[in-house]
């Protein structure tokens, strides 16, 4: 894996983009010529030890010439609203660049589909940016971005995608913007109805939303990379806390773990076992943060 | 601060020794906080640490328990990773010539499910290269005795100690567990049955639970808890250990974060300090604790660590008057 910084960013801007989603623009050199999409860092929220561990975020625009990151994220608790609270010239350490990233293969042999559930828009938007690049004319080259939240004050404006070169879909549970329903939903459906046959799925989401994209992928023997994540305390694959079940390499009735932060967090569709996933911690409802 | 003009300009031996176990600096990291060294080698140069203490090493690999496994608290975090690990015959295959190689001290952290596979364990270690010493991890359940953790019963505690002793040569550590009445006992046990070093201490029991949704935050519900928040606990801990068997090096750990906290398990008595879960705020803090310390010899103008370490004062009270200390005589009618 790729050599690992610790950098101290300076904060460029902070910008409300939805509700309760913040975009921060970091300038740090760095971390930023040597990042990938779909890798991550681990960032200190504030000063001293409260909150005591670094949060995890992933890349969500990488600019290596201009020496900028920047993260995407929801207030979700304590320590993202610390994050949320600091204007620019404030300064950051980072931690990265963390994980592997997501693979681009090399030929274009058909159409890329991208699902992103909420704030999983994340990682998604930087290799949205390297494969709107290569989009041609030809259906085979189109690059498909399913994008879903709960409703649509929780939406990226859809200026973000603008001149990218996407085919954008998106859909809200509730109606309020696109179609009413999930995102995998919308997914499956027009895929179906347009005949497209995808070379390659990239998501990232919840985790309910990704198990079903995954046994949906798996049963199509379509290829799927999916961006997960886990609780973390060190990031760097030392402490062990990220452990997601998977199936043993040898014996498929043991018990396997593999760590999001150093074998991921980009995952085959079957890398992991979904059927064991207990429940995550659930959030904490928005309202005590907001 | 301003150095003392005497030992500014000098470098102070910051060596120590632990019975058999002799270290460069004081400072090592904590089982369990740095996997098997490799992790943090873009950050840290593993060689500038008195030690390394790798991740707990059983005969078998282990999984670990299901996840959630960690979880954030004030000051601290619980841990229940369930001891996940490589198993005995991956370390020595895969992880340790690389520690080796590059000329680490190593020293092996070992835990068992009853005693044979301790004495197992230190018999297959015994003798591998690169190895400097093992810590005998007691805090699990023995299995054969309804699941009580080795390390709250002197008795079981000392057979630990002393299958290991039997099996090895190598300096053996005693980890100790706080999760007990008497620690003194414990570690009496551990020292009267053959180990020649105490650490002090390991993780607190805990508990976290969601109220939203109504759950434990640890799927094995109870966990460890480390971090700053230990550390007055580890401190007193470790500081009854050292009143209770004086003859014995104890390694002092539990919330460490910088050279204060270390200075401070070493000025009560402990020979070396672990840190842990700061590696996870800084994963180059070890390395600033040593420096932490070295500048602290410099400005209280000690030429050496050994002159700083055990030099707690409980006798006076109030240490800034001299005369008042003669003038409070008090005698034994004295309340």
């Amino acid at each position: 894996m790729t050599t690992k910084f610790q950098e101290e960013a300076e904060v460029l801007s902070q910008e409300e983009m939805a509700h309760q989603t913040y975009r921060a623009r970091l300038f740090a050199p760095r971390i930023a010529k040597a990042a990938r999409a779909g890798q991550f860092m681990m960032l200190t929220v504030r000063e001293g030890l409260d909150p005591l561990l670094r949060r995890p975020f992933s890349f969500h625009r990488i600019q290596p010439d201009e020496g900028i990151i920047e993260i995407l994220y929801r207030v979700i608790g304590r320590g993202t609203w610390w994050l949320s609270r600091h204007k620019p010239g404030d300064r950051l350490q980072l931690l990265g660049p963390l994980g592997n990233g997501f693979s681009i293969p090399g030929d274009v042999n058909g159409p890329a589909v991208l699902v992103a559930g909420g704030i999983g828009i994340a990682p998604l938007f930087q290799l949205l940016r390297e494969l709107g690049k290569r989009a041609g004319g030809s259906p085979a080259d189109q690059v498909h971005l399913f994008y879903g939240a709960r409703t649509a004050g929780e939406l990226l404006s859809g200026e973000t995608f603008k001149g990218m070169g996407i085919s954008l879909h998106i859909s809200t549970d509730d109606g309020t913007r696109g179609r009413k329903g999930t995102v995998t939903s919308l997914c499956f459906e027009h895929l179906e109805q347009e005949s497209i046959a995808p070379a390659m799925i990239y998501s990232c989401g919840p985790l309910a939303m990704q198990v079903g994209l995954a046994r949906w992928a798996l049963a199509r023997e379509i290829p799927a990379q999916l961006s997960l994540e886990s609780l973390m305390a060190c990031g760097i694959g030392a402490c062990l806390g990220c452990a997601l079940p998977a199936p043993h390499p040898h014996d498929p009735a043991a018990e396997h773990y593999i760590h999001v932060c150093s074998d991921g967090p980009i995952f085959p569709a079957g890398a992991i076992q979904w059927s064991r996933i207990q429940s995550q911690q659930i959030h904490v409802p928005t309202f005590l943060y907001s | 601060m301003v150095k003392n003009p005497v030992t500014a300009d000098t470098r102070p031996d910051l060596s120590v020794q632990l019975g058999p176990l002799r270290l460069e600096n004081p400072v090592m990291t904590a089982s369990g906080t740095f996997g098997y060294g490799k992790e943090y080698a873009d950050f840290v140069d593993l060689r500038s640490l008195g030690a390394v203490v790798v991740k707990g090493i059983s005969l078998q690999p282990r999984p670990g328990n299901p996840p959630p496994r960690i979880v954030e608290t004030p000051s601290g975090m619980i841990n229940a990773i369930g001891l996940e690990n490589v198993g005995v015959q991956e370390f020595l295959s895969a992880k340790l010539p690389w520690l080796h190689e590059l000329g680490a001290t190593v020293i092996v952290n070992i835990f068992g499910n009853v005693l044979e596979e301790y004495a197992e364990l230190a018999k297959r270690l015994d003798g591998a290269p690169g190895i400097a010493a093992l810590e005998i991890n007691i805090s699990c359940p023995n299995v054969k005795h309804g699941g009580m953790v080795f390390g709250t019963d002197p008795v079981m505690s000392g057979k630990v100690v002393e299958a290991v002793r039997k099996a090895t040569s190598l300096p053996i550590i005693t980890k100790l567990t706080p999760n007990v009445t008497r620690i003194g006992d414990i570690a009496r046990a551990a020292v009267d049955s053959g180990s020649d070093i105490l650490s002090c201490i390991n993780t607190v029991a805990a508990m976290a639970v969601d109220v939203f949704s109504r759950r434990p935050k640890l799927a094995n519900r109870f966990g460890g808890l480390s971090g700053p928040a230990v550390k007055p606990i580890a401190l007193r801990c470790a500081y009854e250990v050292i009143q209770t068997v004086p003859q014995c090096p104890v390694i002092g750990l539990g919330g460490i974060t910088n050279a204060m906290d270390a200075l401070e398990f070493l000025l009560i008595g402990a020979k070396a300090v672990q840190v842990g879960t700061a590696n996870f705020l800084q994963p180059g803090v070890s390395i600033e604790i040593v420096k932490g310390i070295e500048r602290f010899l410099q400005v209280e103008g000690l030429s050496s660590v050994q002159d700083y370490i055990g030099t707690l004062d409980v006798e006076c009270t109030f240490p800034f008057a001299e005369e008042s200390c003669s003038l409070l005589d008090l005698g034994e009618n004295n309340a």
